[in-house]
């Protein structure tokens, strides 16, 4: 394979590569299983490698390429999947020791599908927090895993395994699925891109739901191009997903490198400029920075909206687990089981209200979109905490670790808008996020500045060696 | 109940709500329980407190599956 660096790579050079028989799909793919092979033990972002099945497909993709077919724009992609996911054959774990006695899944997620037909080889499943419920992927069941810039720290959470197998060079994309924030809080502390798309646009058929209301999946990758490549080829509607918006495909390959000009950018205010590390407020900054940006807004009761937040997700989580909470309450990971339950006991008017909240939050912003195109914020409040971390402080306040890491993407998840979180590294620092948000069904405008920021060399990804 | 309950108020809360759902809540899992409860409850309180204008009451029913 002449020329090209399979860890340091985007996956769009890597096809490039391919399609232009300089290099063979299946010895990509050797590539990315050897590096798996190798340094996942450290890092533990997978929970099953496909071998033979990996080795299969990409054979799938040298032969049409031989035949003179077209092998897709993914082709010989190297991906995996957090284990959310169904994949034919496994078992969808969704980082649970409940799901592994359920029978294996009888066809691939409605986005696994998606990829594995543009060409996509499909290496593995990844590690996740149990039933997508946490930020920090420590699992019990099945490992903590780490981070691949420090081992002593967490990945994120909840696709924390898709965060740390881009992060660590294993495969340059993963899928992942973001209620809370489970796609941009790893893809910030990993120091990767991570998108989650519209509430609706990418269909959902075929993943293990955490809270409905706000269950979105969405790609992580090593550069803007490459999630924008995987998010066009998953987009769309689909029947099998009652939340999938039936409207048209809205392709944003094609205009990524347009540039930023024509939208209007400000800078979040209020809620999201206060409780962080300096650190978390400088990428932003950074970020503002080199687009020129002065300009400031303030989303009303964004505080409040995460509140409402964590009562619909405690309350919709419970819900799904209510007949395992019931009987086998002890087979759940510790660091999620005591919320489950307490969800299942959530009062109803708690939950009504935030409902409609919710509501009226989202005409509040969407006046706002009426001003400008896109929001930056951070991702995160600070970069990865230590594997353990009870507690950090936030604005001289001693609070819990673990809930926090989402304090400025539930706001934002909470009204389904779309995000791409981009990977900002300060000399000598762990990698930090922002999140560029757009109104709904606006990918492309995130995209567009993603893009910019990525050209200007503010946002890169870091791969560990 | 106050907006925010005290930890006694909650552990009668769980004890009696637990009963009402048919769910078994084991001795070692009761403070965790009555804890993250406590942590909702400061949430809800937050959402409670705010007065929110005239809206349809519940997310909104399509007759016709598929309808967005």
């Amino acid at each position: 394979m002449s020329g090209i660096d399979y860890a340091t790579s985007d996956g769009l050079a890597l096809v490039a590569a391919v399609r232009a028989r300089r290099a063979a799909a299946r010895e990509i793919c050797d590539i990315a299983l050897a590096r798996i092979a190798a340094r996942d033990p450290d890092v533990n972002a997978f929970t099953r490698v496909l071998t033979e099945r990996a080795r299969a497909d990409a054979a799938v993709v040298d032969a049409t390429i031989a035949a003179g077919g077209d092998p897709g724009p993914l082709a010989g992609l190297p991906f995996a999947v957090k284990n959310l996911f169904d994949v034919v054959g496994l078992t969808t774990l969704a980082g649970s020791k409940i799901n592994a006695s359920r029978p294996p899944a009888t066809r691939d997620a409605a986005v696994v599908a998606a990829i594995r037909r543009a060409g996509g080889v499909l290496v593995g499943a990844l590690n996740m927090d149990e039933y997508a419920y946490g930020f920090t992927t420590e699992n019990a069941h099945y490992g903590v895993t780490r981070n691949p810039h420090d081992p002593r720290r967490v990945a994120g959470g909840s696709s924390g395994g898709s965060g740390a197998a881009v992060g660590a060079g294993l495969v340059p994309l993963t899928l992942g699925s973001d209620t809370n924030g489970s796609v941009r809080v790893p893809a910030a502390l990993c120091g990767v891109f991570g998108l989650k798309p519209t509430y609706g646009r990418v269909s959902r058929a075929g993943s293990a739901l955490f809270a409905p209301s706000f269950d979105h999946v969405g790609p992580l990758g090593r550069s803007v191009r490459d999630v924008t490549a995987a998010f066009d080829v998953m987009q769309g509607p689909d029947h099998e997903d009652p939340v999938c918006a039936d409207r048209p495909a809205e392709p944003c390959l094609p205009v990524l490198d347009t540039g930023a000009g024509g939208l209007r950018i400000a800078v979040l205010d209020g809620h999201f400029a206060n409780g962080g590390e300096p650190g978390a407020f400088a990428a932003v900054a950074q970020v503002a920075a080199s687009l020129g940006v002065t300009r400031r807004v303030t989303i009303p009761e964004a505080h409040r909206a995460r509140a409402a937040a964590m009562v619909i997700t405690a309350s919709e989580g419970a819900a799904l687990h209510l007949a395992d909470l019931k009987t086998r309450a002890h087979d759940f990971d510790p660091l999620t089981r005591d919320r489950f339950l307490a969800g299942v006991l959530v009062p109803t008017t708690w939950y009504v209200q935030a409902q409609r909240f919710r509501a009226w939050y989202r005409a509040q912003v969407a006046r706002i979109f009426r001003e400008v195109d896109v929001l930056l914020a951070p991702t995160t409040p600070c970069a990865a905490p230590l594997i353990g971390q009870e507690r950090m402080t936030m604005d001289g306040v001693e609070v819990l670790t673990r809930p926090n890491l989402g304090v400025y993407t539930q706001p934002i998840s909470f009204i389904g808008l779309p995000v791409l979180s981009v990977p900002v590294t300060m000399p000598g620092a762990m990698p930090l996020g922002v999140q560029i948000i757009a109104a709904p069904f606006r990918e492309a405008h995130a995209l567009r500045v993603g893009a910019l920021l990525e050209a200007k060399g503010v946002a890169t990804a870091v791969v560990s060696a | 109940m106050s907006d925010i309950p005290t930890r006694s108020e909650l552990g009668a809360y769980v004890d009696e709500a637990a009963k009402l759902c048919g769910l078994p809540i084991a001795p070692a899992h009761r403070p965790g329980v009555i804890q993250y409860l406590g942590v909702v409850s400061q949430a809800a309180a937050l959402v409670m407190e705010f007065a929110v204008p005239e809206t349809e009451p519940a997310p909104v029913f399509h007759p016709t599956p598929g309808e967005p």
